[in-house]
């Protein structure tokens, strides 16, 4: 064989690699550690966020009921946007959604939902970040899909129409 | 102030590079190889710029010059020095300085060896364009010495999981490793443009080769070493794609380290090193990619920048071509000299590196095919040990096998029939010893008997070869590689096979009698670190009449706030004993934790250590001496 050849089938292949490589990297794939997905909710004690004396459990809570919890901040941006769709699914179905508030100032996060909304039925603080890190979460915004105690699904960054339609046809 | 200084340094240093580059190629172009001594003085002040680039970030991470970004976004103030220091290298950008320093490191030292101009001048070209290419990487895709304003009053500190001793020099041992490649890689496409090819390249390449490979071979062991006891998996080698980054390149700069020795000792295989040495080079950047642009997920990605990762891809890609390209247009072509025979030294160093080349494509396809497959169908597949080890394992053996036998051959006849005889003998006392052994065990498992039979028997021929004749001396690294080699594959079958794992879920006070360990939870105790708290729990483990304390922990880090588990491992050099508390999981005053029996992990250390050995003596050779 000539060495032009060579040298031709060398850069196709080299072309075909680059662009199959070139597509993965620029794919977006977040890493999804489904590490808690299909296990039970850990037992997880919460401080209600409007007021600090009262607590909420997690298994208690989620206890033959379907509830989506969502890990958000006021410092988190994707979170704004994310919140329209946490208003629509609260707006299109009667579905329990528990905010949890990760390492947040109180009055900032009044202030975020007043300016953009209030999609939750229960609030819960998450000051130290701690309670999160137990559910799995690797950090804002994340969402859980619970039924009956059990974790269900998960969804990194900010949630979407489709995850929207997803979670409720879970629902169902 | 300092990041000012040191972004001046990179951008002189990148102009040298590449005004280095133009003079050179006018030199050669008119065959002027005078005045050279002016060219070597400006690429090591190449090196000296950079190093003082690289003092200068270490410098900003001691003070905690929070107003560089690369300082803010890894270090903190509570950090104890040590981490500080560490720390500028545990992110993308300071690795990506550590990485360019390393390599004008090898170019400094390439121009103090005494070798013909034209093909010392070809070399520093390449090596140069090597540096500029990733300097300009560094300077407009990575900058580590970006400002921020205002300046802010702390930092966000460092991956707490990263603040370990061998964690800190585990990065600069792999990259002295694969960045070594890069001065054989330049030596080689040098030697194929000037057709100077030859015995000579080989001997001075094999100082390079021998050099990058044994701080290659340090590198993994500390990174598998740290995996084993921070992670807390309980396991030392994941075939996680970030750790198959870096045993490809092993696998081929094992495969090239001997190639290399053929080419020397019989004008043979010229072809194959040029190859071998090329590929050496891009399998390490091509982990240097995996690991490095997000492409992969792991503790290594601190790219998540994709453009990063696809300036990087876009690097390789002309890399490999114009490598190879100039492989294939200059590639020599000589006559295999027709006076062979079968039974003879090189023929069974050629099959033990097509052994090496095949262990490497299935590590190769392994890590790259779940990627490609995502690419273009989006299906996500996880290929695992159980992949790995059913097809390398066979082969193995059979490279085991040669691999005992090929130091018994002669280079230029038919071997001498008393060895032959010898090692039948060896053969079989392994044989008996390997079903004595598994008799003792009451295992009937047919791997693992082939396991111990074929390590045992490189571990006996090994010791025969180190004392058939007096050349202990000469011989001394091949035979401290290779009972490292023989230790490392005993350990990982015996390990594998009698490894257990108990889940345990326990409260203080408990006494659980678990298959033959006795486990009592003792009492708990809370600490205070210097950047973090923990709580350590007591544990007595009672193996027979072997009594044992163990003490694993949590840690919850206060900048940035996380958990990490410590675990706890005893060793009386034969079993280790290993606790890690699960994190995940806390239930009132019950604490879940995995308890890990593992046996000759301290074995696996030493061979990992014997063969780094092996690699460091071989540097102290005398040229005339270099053998396999």
């Amino acid at each position: 064989m000539k060495i032009q050849y060579k040298i031709v089938i060398l850069f196709v292949i080299l072309v075909l690699l680059f662009l199959a490589f070139g597509r993965a990297l620029l794919k977006d794939k977040t890493y999804q550690p489904t590490e808690m997905v299909g296990k039970k909710v850990p037992n997880i004690i919460l401080n209600d966020f409007n007021n600090k004396n009262k607590k909420i459990s997690l298994v208690n809570l989620t206890n033959n009921n379907f509830v989506v919890i969502n890990i958000w901040s006021s410092w988190c941006i994707p979170c704004k946007e994310e919140n329209y769709f946490l208003l629509k699914i609260k707006k299109n179905s009667k579905i329990n959604i528990l905010g949890i508030n990760y390492k947040d100032q109180h009055t900032n996060a009044l202030k975020f939902l007043k300016d953009f909304g209030n999609p939750f039925n229960l609030i819960a603080s998450d000051t130290l970040g701690e309670a999160s890190i137990q559910l799995g979460a690797y950090g804002v915004p994340e969402t859980f899909v619970v039924k009956n105690g059990i974790i269900v699904a998960k969804f990194l960054g900010p949630i979407n129409e489709e995850i929207t339609d997803t979670i409720l046809n879970l629902s169902k | 102030m300092a990041g000012s200084i040191a972004n001046f340094l990179l951008s002189v240093s990148l102009i040298l590079s590449i005004s280095l580059i133009f003079l050179l190629t006018i030199k050669i172009n008119k065959k002027n190889f005078e005045n050279l001594s002016v060219i070597y003085l400006c690429s090591d002040g190449i090196f000296y710029l950079l190093f003082i680039s690289f003092i200068l970030l270490v410098y900003s991470f001691i003070v905690s010059d929070f107003s560089n970004l690369v300082v803010y976004q890894n270090s903190h103030t509570t950090k104890p020095l040590f981490y500080k220091i560490s720390g500028s290298w545990a992110n993308h950008e300071g690795s990506m300085v550590l990485f360019i320093l390393i390599l004008s490191f090898y170019l400094f030292i390439f121009t103090k060896k005494k070798i013909d101009p034209e093909l010392k001048c070809f070399t520093i070209i390449f090596q140069l364009i090597l540096i500029f290419i990733f300097l300009v990487f560094l300077i407009f895709t990575s900058n580590p010495f970006t400002k921020i304003l205002p300046t802010p009053v702390q930092g966000l500190g460092l991956n707490p999981i990263l603040q370990d001793p061998l964690l800190a020099i585990h990065p600069p041992f792999l990259y002295f490793g694969y960045v070594g490649f890069s001065i054989v890689f330049s030596f080689v496409l040098a030697a194929l443009m000037t057709k100077k090819l030859n015995s000579f390249w080989s001997r001075e390449a094999h100082f390079f080769i021998l050099l990058a490979w044994s701080f290659l071979t340090i590198g993994i062991g500390l990174g598998s070493f740290w995996a084993y006891y921070e992670l807390g998996w309980g396991g030392y080698w994941f075939w996680d794609p970030v750790e198959n980054a870096s045993l490809m390149p092993w696998l081929a700069a094992t495969a090239l380290l001997h190639s290399n020795i053929v080419t020397q000792k019989k004008n043979l295989l010229y072809s194959w090193t040029a190859l071998l040495s090329i590929f050496t080079f891009i399998l390490s950047l091509l982990g240097t990619f995996l690991v490095r642009s997000g492409v992969l997920n792991s503790v290594h990605a601190f790219a998540n920048d994709p453009f990063r990762g696809l300036y990087i891809l876009i690097t390789i890609f002309l890399i490999i071509f114009g490598s190879l390209t100039i492989f294939l247009l200059k590639n020599p072509s000589y006559q295999r000299k027709n006076n062979s025979f079968f039974f003879q030294k090189d023929n069974f160093i050629l099959i033990n590196n097509c052994f090496l080349i095949f262990f490497l494509s299935v590590v190769l396809v392994g890590t790259v095919y779940p990627i490609i497959l995502n690419a273009i169908n989006g299906e996500s597949i996880s290929i695992g040990p159980i992949y790995y080890n059913s097809i390398i394992k066979p082969f193995l053996f059979v490279f085991i096998f040669i691999m005992a036998y090929g130091p018994f051959l002669e280079w230029n006849k038919n071997s001498n029939n008393s060895f032959i005889k010898n090692l039948l003998i060896l053969f079989i006392i392994s044989l008996i010893f390997s079903l004595i052994f598994l008799f003792l065990l009451n295992n009937k498992n047919i791997s693992l008997t082939l396991g111990i039979l074929f390590s045992f028997y490189l571990f006996l021929t090994v010791i025969y070869d180190a004392f058939r004749e007096k050349k202990l001396s000469i011989n001394l690294s091949r035979i401290l590689a290779h009972l490292g080699f023989a230790t490392v594959i005993f350990a990982i079958f015996i390990n594998g096979y009698f490894a257990k794992e108990i889940n345990l879920s326990m409260k203080v006070g408990d006494k659980k009698q678990l298959e033959n360990f006795l486990i009592e939870f003792k009492n708990t105790k809370s600490i205070k670190g210097p950047n973090y708290d923990q709580i350590t729990a007591n544990f007595l483990v009672t193996d027979g009449n072997k009594k044992v304390e163990l003490t694993p922990s949590i840690r919850k880090y206060n900048q940035p706030a996380q958990f990490t588990s410590e675990t706890s491992i005893k060793s009386n050099f034969i079993n280790d004993y290993y606790f890690a508390i699960n994190l995940s999981q806390f239930n009132d005053n019950k604490i879940s934790l995995r308890f890990y029996y593992k046996p000759l992990m301290q074995c696996l250390w030493l061979g990992v250590i014997l063969i780094a050995c092996g690699g460091i003596f071989g540097l102290f050779k005398k040229k005339y001496e270099n053998t396999i």
